[in-house]
């Protein structure tokens, strides 16, 4: 229909007008959000007062992402009036957005909606008796057609289940299976999947329906308010017309291969292609939606106190899945991280309170030094164990987890509790020269400095180059190249503004102060509580809630996520940890030394493990002999979710660090929408199924 | 024991190569010599001790007795590392590549190009990207993304791919352990003309197989092993394709050539 449009043929007229003029409507919308947004009438923060002059940040980026979105649309609108083809691939995408947010609110109004009304149908048994009593109502009747809906649907598909049972379960029936209907049994026609789908659909819906007339009724338990209920209207305007015009606009014949191609690509299929590249497309596809199920679901969940409190929680184990990462990859398993995390923290303690065996009582940093060089010595022997036996990585660090945590019973007798109090009156305290704060800003400008020095002008001619690509198509695809640069230059920005304020609050404290020193506690620099950020005044000040738990470790996790990522990515250690698990034949006769590689894995874990130690420690100074006990599946859990494959050759570090925030979040989520916390661990097992079909999934896509 | 080397100009010269597992005699003295430029057929049935030899040559297994001299030097082969070193590369017969990887990460595997920014090396994915698709090009492989996963393509395709590496990196010596074992005609064809093009790189090439018509034609010698004994060496001119593939059934030097290799065993 669109290809006749672009012909100019004059029967399609109407159609290619009607998505341009809706592409249009969808600007002015965009226009209006932002208006309304910087003038108070849609207050995002808050604010009572209606005439207010200052706007938060969350209300600042609306503004700027609405009419980005707004000129985009214009631009497209534009572009199909005028019948440019290139313009169908962003209407394509302006579309594809529009969808997206559209649907977006509709799940931010269904998704309380229903979790609500099953809450109250748990709390209530006779809720329903009730409902259907009140004969009439809406509620009442969206209850009985939803239920009746729901229950034809699982009918139909229980009776397909036990046809398919008889037909091809029952073995002598080999003459059956070519007869018509068992073919329609084993692949049912498309349309009628549409239908029982659809049908389904509408059931959920009425239940929807009926708890969003139910639930206000019982204001006591939980509400709804009308906010809620005013997204729906703005959901639908949003979503159907935009799905509809996005089914119109498909792909078109082009004159040029290229062009072609390039249209070819919808928004649909750009993603899932893009998606199929990561090893963590499965803990992506997760992190998105627990993360926005969360969000819809309770106002409580974006609060910073919760959002600290996940990363705070899942921050060391975090660490410790990035090593795990590393290990699983080279093919091997480590079960032993738990009790290697027991005996570093127990020797951190141990050093600075009853004394290393040479050097006696010692200092943080020097105890900190010595608990870790002990969980290498701990990993070495995990990994010559297996080096020189040959036995399977799971029995070898069994065995371990057992044994290395005698080493922590037997030190602490009684299970007592080692606490650092017990045996110094205060905290270690450490004097920080602001030279050296001075020198790691130095330090941190010569990297961003030398980082733009190598990469922008690569980026700028890939960007230019890309740029005359388009002038002479008169195409505004290929911009991937300008987003790239023009990403990678903002993140530069944003750096160097760091490390400008750094400077900047350094030399306010070393005037003021006349140079003097600034006192950090120990136990402060490896794993404190973040109180604010940047001092009054400053333009990147920023308080933290009294009530937000930022621990610094959040900071070393991303840190080492970072480098640990490009590790494994971009030098040949980490080239080789993927040939050793994927292929160990393949990777010894390339020259692969693989007992080292896996070697230096498990040295890699037990020293994560190692520092992770000491940020509990620090966090909690006190060590109990059982500390670290069932850590070791947790973290393996993490990893799993993160696209890591247990049989090696697979994975990625950030999927670990995803596999981690998706374990926090369901932590601290599941008892802020009011679920029991003791489902947690249920519902991670199924997060754990489903993440890895998922991954198995988009592995699938990408090899077909 | 000291040995001395028999053939002076050959580029391998493997003598009296005993190799046992535990109380199994798996090789019971064998000579083997490679040329320079020259492609041979070792040939034989299964279990016949091919893989072992090449496994003791590889570095995989260590001799029991015997010496190897490479290039004119006496050379204790230990790792497949040391093999890697002297300029011998191999295509084994399943570890040949990573499945779960990229193209250009299996094409440089363990030498991987590197640059440097102060103390660290990161890895040049630009060169061994363009590299991997130019030098497979080279040999006759066109290959679309260097960044496809191996795991995505065919056998044909795999074991070109293992070829072409080898081809690229090998200096002196290629080794093929059954190449064709599971490739359609048309794939084997293609592994034929890859060991052609090496021979034309200056290369040496040792091509194992139990199946004589896919070797006969690119080999210039044949070595036929029986049950841990060399039965002999024949020059493509000597023997026909039916007479080898006798030989390697039957274990029995035909009639005809029994005498010729009795005189060059004295003449030695």
């Amino acid at each position: 229909m669109m290809q006749a449009y672009f012909e100019g043929k004059r029967e399609a007229s109407n159609i290619g007008m009607l998505v341009a003029g809706l592409i249009f409507g969808f600007a002015v919308l965009g226009f209006l959000i932002a208006y309304g947004v910087a003038f108070g009438w849609v207050p995002l923060g808050e604010r009572i007062d209606i005439l207010r002059s200052s706007l938060n940040s969350v209300e600042h980026i609306v503004i700027f992402a609405s009419l980005v979105y707004a000129a985009c649309c214009l631009r497209t609108a534009y572009g199909l009036y005028t019948r440019e083809q290139a313009s169908l691939r962003w209407s394509q995408w302006m579309l594809f957005v529009t969808v997206m947010i559209g649907g977006a609110i509709l799940l931010s109004v269904a998704i309380p909606v229903g979790l609500k009304f099953s809450l109250l149908l748990g709390q209530h048994s006779d809720l329903r008796n009730a409902i259907a009593a009140d004969t009439g109502g809406l509620a009442s009747m969206a209850l009985a057609i939803g239920e009746a809906l729901i229950s034809i649907c699982l009918f139909v598909i229980a009776l397909l289940a036990l046809l398919a049972l008889l037909v091809f379960l029952i073995p002598p029936l080999e003459s059956l299976r070519d007869r018509p209907g068992a073919r329609l049994i084993a692949s049912p026609p498309r349309k009628f999947v549409q239908a029982i789908l659809t049908v389904l659909f509408a059931g959920v819906v009425c239940f929807l329906v009926a708890g969003a007339a139910v639930v206000p009724e019982y204001p006591g338990q939980t509400t709804i308010r009308d906010a809620e209920n005013h997204r729906l209207l703005a959901g639908l305007l949003f979503f159907l017309p935009a799905f509809f015009a996005y089914r119109v606009v498909r792909q078109v014949e082009e004159q040029s291969d290229e062009l072609r191609r390039a249209l070819a690509l919808t928004p649909g299929k750009y993603i899932r292609a893009n998606l199929a590249k990561s090893p963590s497309a499965g803990a992506i596809i997760g992190f998105i939606a627990i993360f926005m199920g969360f969000t819809m679901a309770t106002d409580l969940f974006l609060e910073p106190s919760s959002v600290a409190s996940f990363l705070s929680n899942v921050a060391t184990k975090g660490v410790i899945a990035i090593g795990v990462t590393y290990l699983m990859i080279s093919g091997e398993f480590d079960l032993s991280v738990g009790s290697i995390l027991g005996v570093t923290a127990l020797s951190f303690m141990n050093f600075m309170t009853h004394g290393a065996p040479v050097f006696g009582v010692v200092g943080p940093v020097p105890a900190a030094l010595l608990a870790i060089f002990i969980a290498f010595i701990l990993g070495a022997i995990n990994g010559v164990l297996l080096i020189s036996t040959r036995i399977p990585s799971f029995i070898v660090t069994l065995g371990t987890m057992l044994a290395f945590r005698a080493i922590t019973l037997v030190a602490i007798a009684g299970g007592r509790i080692l606490r650092y109090s017990d045996h110094h009156e205060s905290l270690p305290v450490i004097g920080i020269s602001n030279i050296v704060f001075l020198a790691l800003a130095v330090v941190g400008l010569g990297v961003v400095a030398f980082t733009a020095y190598r990469v922008l002008p690569v980026l700028y001619r890939g960007a230019s180059h890309a740029w005359s690509i388009r002038r002479n198509n008169g195409d505004f695809g290929t911009s991937g190249a300008i987003v790239r640069s023009a990403v990678f230059a903002l993140i530069l920005l944003i750096l160097l503004a760091i490390v400008v304020w750094l400077l900047a609050v350094l030399s306010y404290h070393g005037s003021a102060s006349g140079g003097q020193i600034v006192e950090v506690g120990y136990f402060d620099l490896f794993n404190g509580r973040v109180l604010q950020i940047g001092s009054e005044g400053d333009f990147f000040h920023m308080q933290i809630p009294r009530n937000a738990n930022v621990r610094l470790a959040i900071v070393w996790w991303f840190i080492f996520v970072a480098i640990f990522h490009v590790v494994l990515t971009s030098t040949s250690f980490g080239n080789s940890i993927f040939a050793t698990g994927g292929n160990e034949g393949a990777a010894r006769a390339q020259g692969v030394n693989v007992d080292r590689v896996k070697l230096q894995n498990f040295v890699i874990v037990a020293l994560l493990t190692g520092i992770a130690a000491i940020y509990e420690t620090a966090r909690n100074p006190g060590v109990d002999p059982l500390k670290g006990t069932g850590w070791e599946l947790e973290v393996i859990a993490m990893t799993v979710i993160g696209g890591a494959l247990l049989t090696g050759g697979y994975g990625s570090v950030v999927g670990s660090l995803l596999g981690a925030l998706i374990f926090g979040m369901l932590q601290t989520g599941l008892v802020l929408v009011g679920i029991e916390s003791r489902l947690f661990s249920g519902t991670i097992g199924v997060i754990i199924i489903a993440a890895v079909v998922l991954n198995t999934l988009v592995r699938g896509a990408r090899q077909n | 024991m000291q040995y001395e080397q028999k053939n002076s100009d050959a580029l391998v010269d493997m003598i009296d190569i005993h190799k046992y597992f535990g109380s199994v005699q798996v090789l019971r003295g064998i000579d083997f010599h490679v040329d320079r430029q020259e492609i041979v057929g070792l040939l034989g049935d299964n279990g016949a001790g091919k893989s072992t030899l090449i496994k003791v040559l590889t570095g995989f297994h260590s001799l029991t007795r015997g010496q190897i001299f490479f290039d004119d030097q006496a050379v204790n082969i230990h790792s497949p590392h040391d093999a890697r070193e002297l300029g011998i590369e191999t295509v084994h017969q399943d570890l040949a590549l990573v499945p779960l990887m990229s193209i250009a990460r299996n094409f440089w595997l363990g030498q991987e190009p590197t640059y440097e920014v102060g103390p660290f090396k990161f890895l040049d994915k630009k060169m061994m990207a363009r590299e991997s698709i130019q030098a497979l090009a080279d040999v006759g492989i066109h290959i679309r993304d260097s960044e496809e996963t191996v795991g995505t393509m065919s056998g044909g395709e795999r074991q070109s791919i293992a070829i072409g590496r080898a081809v690229y990196f090998g200096k002196k010596l290629l080794i093929l352990d059954e190449p064709t074992s599971a490739l359609s005609v048309g794939e084997t064809q293609k592994v034929l003309d890859y060991t052609i093009a090496a021979k034309e790189k200056g290369m040496s090439v040792i091509f194992i197989t139990h199946n004589i018509r896919h070797v006969y034609e690119v080999a210039d010698r044949f070595t036929i092993i029986e049950r841990g004994h060399k039965l002999g060496d024949f020059h493509k001119s000597e023997v026909t394709e039916n007479e080898v593939a006798d030989m390697i059934v039957t274990g029995q030097i035909p009639e005809r050539l029994r005498l010729y290799e009795e005189e060059e065993e004295g003449g030695d």
